[in-house]
């Protein structure tokens, strides 16, 4: 039998505040998902196109490379269609990216089994998933809207004639162009490796879930004759924001005019079913009792 | 300090996952010092260990911890410490990294979370040098050290271990046993789930035999194996001549057997009813025809009383 001396005494030192708890789980992340060298790699490669139009704007710019590269051409414009290009290009680098990183944020917890360690702090499920969605949209962040406003800004530098002024609405469109598709890569990530526990198939799990729907949308939309099947085509409904964002006209060959309460809307419902789905996926409990 | 805020307790509580029962109905009431659960694989132990630590939710009544419930997360987590039977960890992390943030989650500030990273360690006696390697190029031994060093690091005063001495050597398991001891008799609450009975028997101040997420008894070990009434009680008893002592326990009808010990210089005895046969044994001391040397209970230890109140296979006896 023990004697209790009671002389045990709990940690009452000073804590932080609550909110700042899941920011520990960010660094966790992001350490985790920086940690390994494919992740930088593709990092790199995604910033490549970011390079190549650094050169085009450095061109554009600069009256002599110009004359001597396109001569009196209007090709090398830099305009709301420039950006519009480049915006899109860094979005689908950012899904290659989620993709690769989300499921090393989630399915590794989940396959290890550490989600029991980790909610036994003072950290909810959701402070867990929101700290796993800061270190993705953190990692999203760098090969989007960051490099985006980075040439924004190079081009109100190099810009032989005041531009900045009247093309604020560039810079705009794009932050909110790129934010809104990050929330969603981020979201639709996390669900999907909360999903699948296996990592490369929750990676493919990912491109899956934008594209089959895409899929199924045309041909909905070609059978039916109705334009509504392209609200299930994620890249045709992202395209048709940024442009609108950006104001820049259409790349898409066949313009669909999808109503923006319509892609409000889908996108509100793909982000509310990843939530349930992460809901029901983030638990603490042991499967295996004994 | 009162009762409530002293204990664990357990209020008529069930839990279900779907259709599958994981406890039902458990009363009980734990008090500092350290707990042993018992009970076979899938009898809800861990499912027990998940309610004290608020990981999962009963179904049915109510769990407080030192009068904290759950709900009040901050303080609650604050107070429990917790180390979970998988061999589970967040990757590419080192042992010290691991603890750190785990301090720093339950809001240490980063100085404090450094010095008390450090004290864990060396309670749980990892090198300093094994502590900043990666816990994918650990043994298991050192990475149930460094998940307990992660479960006591923030001061609980409700340490929860499910299966701790899994993996561990023997060296490694009577250091861990030490711990448990110096942390029980600190005052705290220690609640062990192990299978491995003889070694945890000789620590616990009470037990827990739950089987098919029923509790089946709960108390100091000696109290329920003296409930156990319809199982002859065990005694070793040393003495200079057994062989009389056991003609003399004979006699009587509460003796229902003697065996010799190898070294003859003792018995063991298999008796229906402890307090007579301590009465007789006096008596036989009184008389001065048998000088009794030691009487030492030999099955009233948490290994006999699973055999005898669950049984083998794990079905209640």
């Amino acid at each position: 039998m023990s004697v209790f001396q009671h002389d045990y005494r709990p940690y009452e030192g000073p804590t932080t505040a609550l909110w700042k708890r899941p920011l520990v789980l960010a660094r966790y992340g992001l350490a985790e998902a920086w940690g390994s060298k494919i992740t930088v790699g593709l990092g790199v490669l995604a910033l490549l196109p970011c390079v190549v139009d650094l050169v085009l704007m450095y061109l554009a710019d600069n009256p002599v490379a110009k004359m001597l590269v396109v001569g009196g051409s209007k090709v090398l414009e830099i305009n709301e269609r420039f950006f519009l290009g480049v915006m899109e290009t860094q979005c689908w680098f950012a899904l290659v990216l989620a993709a690769w990183i989300a499921p090393r944020l989630v399915s590794f917890d989940l396959g290890d089994n550490a989600l029991p360690i980790l909610l036994s702090h003072p950290v909810s499920r959701f402070g867990y998933v929101l700290g796993k969605f800061i270190a993705l949209t953190l990692s999203l962040s760098y090969v989007t809207w960051i490099p985006l406003l980075v040439l924004f800004v190079y081009q109100s530098y190099a810009s032989p004639v005041p531009w900045v002024m009247g093309h604020l609405g560039i810079a705009f469109g794009m932050f909110a162009g790129a934010t809104v598709w990050i929330i969603l890569l981020s979201l639709i990530g996390l669900a999907v490796a909360s999903w699948v526990k296996w990592r490369v198939i929750a990676t493919g799990a990912m491109f899956a879930v934008i594209f089959v729907p895409a899929g199924v949308g045309a041909i909905a939309s070609t059978v039916l004759r109705t334009k509504w099947g392209m609200l299930l085509n994620f890249p045709v409904v992202m395209s048709e924001l940024w442009q609108r964002l950006v104001g820049a006209p259409s790349i898409l060959p066949n313009r669909v005019d999808l109503p923006n309460l319509a892609i409000a809307a889908v996108l509100i419902a793909a982000s509310l079913a990843c939530v349930a789905v992460l809901n029901a996926r983030i638990r603490a409990r042991e499967v295996v009792r004994g | 300090m009162n009762a409530a805020t002293d204990t664990i307790r357990f209020e008529n509580v069930s839990k279900f996952y779907g259709e599958v029962l994981g406890v039902n109905r458990i009363t009980l009431t734990l008090s500092p010092g350290i707990t042993t659960l018992v009970g076979p694989n899938g009898s809800g132990k861990t499912t027990l260990m998940n309610l004290m630590t608020g990981l999962v939710q009963p179904s049915r009544g109510r769990v407080s911890v030192l009068g904290l419930e759950p709900s009040n997360a901050t303080e609650f987590f604050c107070n429990v410490g917790y180390c979970a039977q998988f061999d589970s960890f967040p990757r590419g992390l080192t042992g010290f990294q691991f603890v750190l943030d785990s301090l720093m989650l339950f809001g240490m500030t980063e100085e404090d979370a450094h010095g008390l990273a450090a004290e864990a360690l060396e309670r749980v006696q990892l090198d300093a040098a094994a502590a900043h390697r990666n816990i994918a190029g650990y043994s298991k031994g050192m990475r149930q050290k460094i998940r307990l060093a992660q479960a006591v690091a923030h001061h609980p005063r409700v340490l929860v271990l499910d299966e701790p001495l899994n993996g561990l050597d023997p060296m490694a398991r009577a250091e861990s046993l030490a711990l448990f001891q110096e942390l029980g008799r600190q005052g705290m609450h220690v609640v062990i789930s192990s299978h491995i009975l003889d070694e945890v028997d000789r620590v616990s101040d009470r037990v827990v035999l739950i089987t098919g997420g029923y509790l089946i008894a709960q108390g100091n070990i000696h109290e329920v194996r003296q409930e156990v009434r319809d199982k002859p009680m065990q005694l070793l008893i040393r003495c200079d001549r057994p062989d009389l002592l056991a003609s003399r326990m004979f006699a009587v009808n509460h003796c229902v057997e003697a065996r010799l010990h190898s070294d003859g210089r003792g018995i063991f005895l298999r008796t229906g009813d402890v307090d007579q046969f301590y009465r007789l044994l006096n008596k036989i001391a009184i008389e001065g025809a048998v000088k009794i040397e030691a009487v030492a209970p030999f099955d009233d230890n948490a290994n006999a009383i699973y055999q005898y109140l669950i049984g083998s296979d794990g079905s209640t006896a």
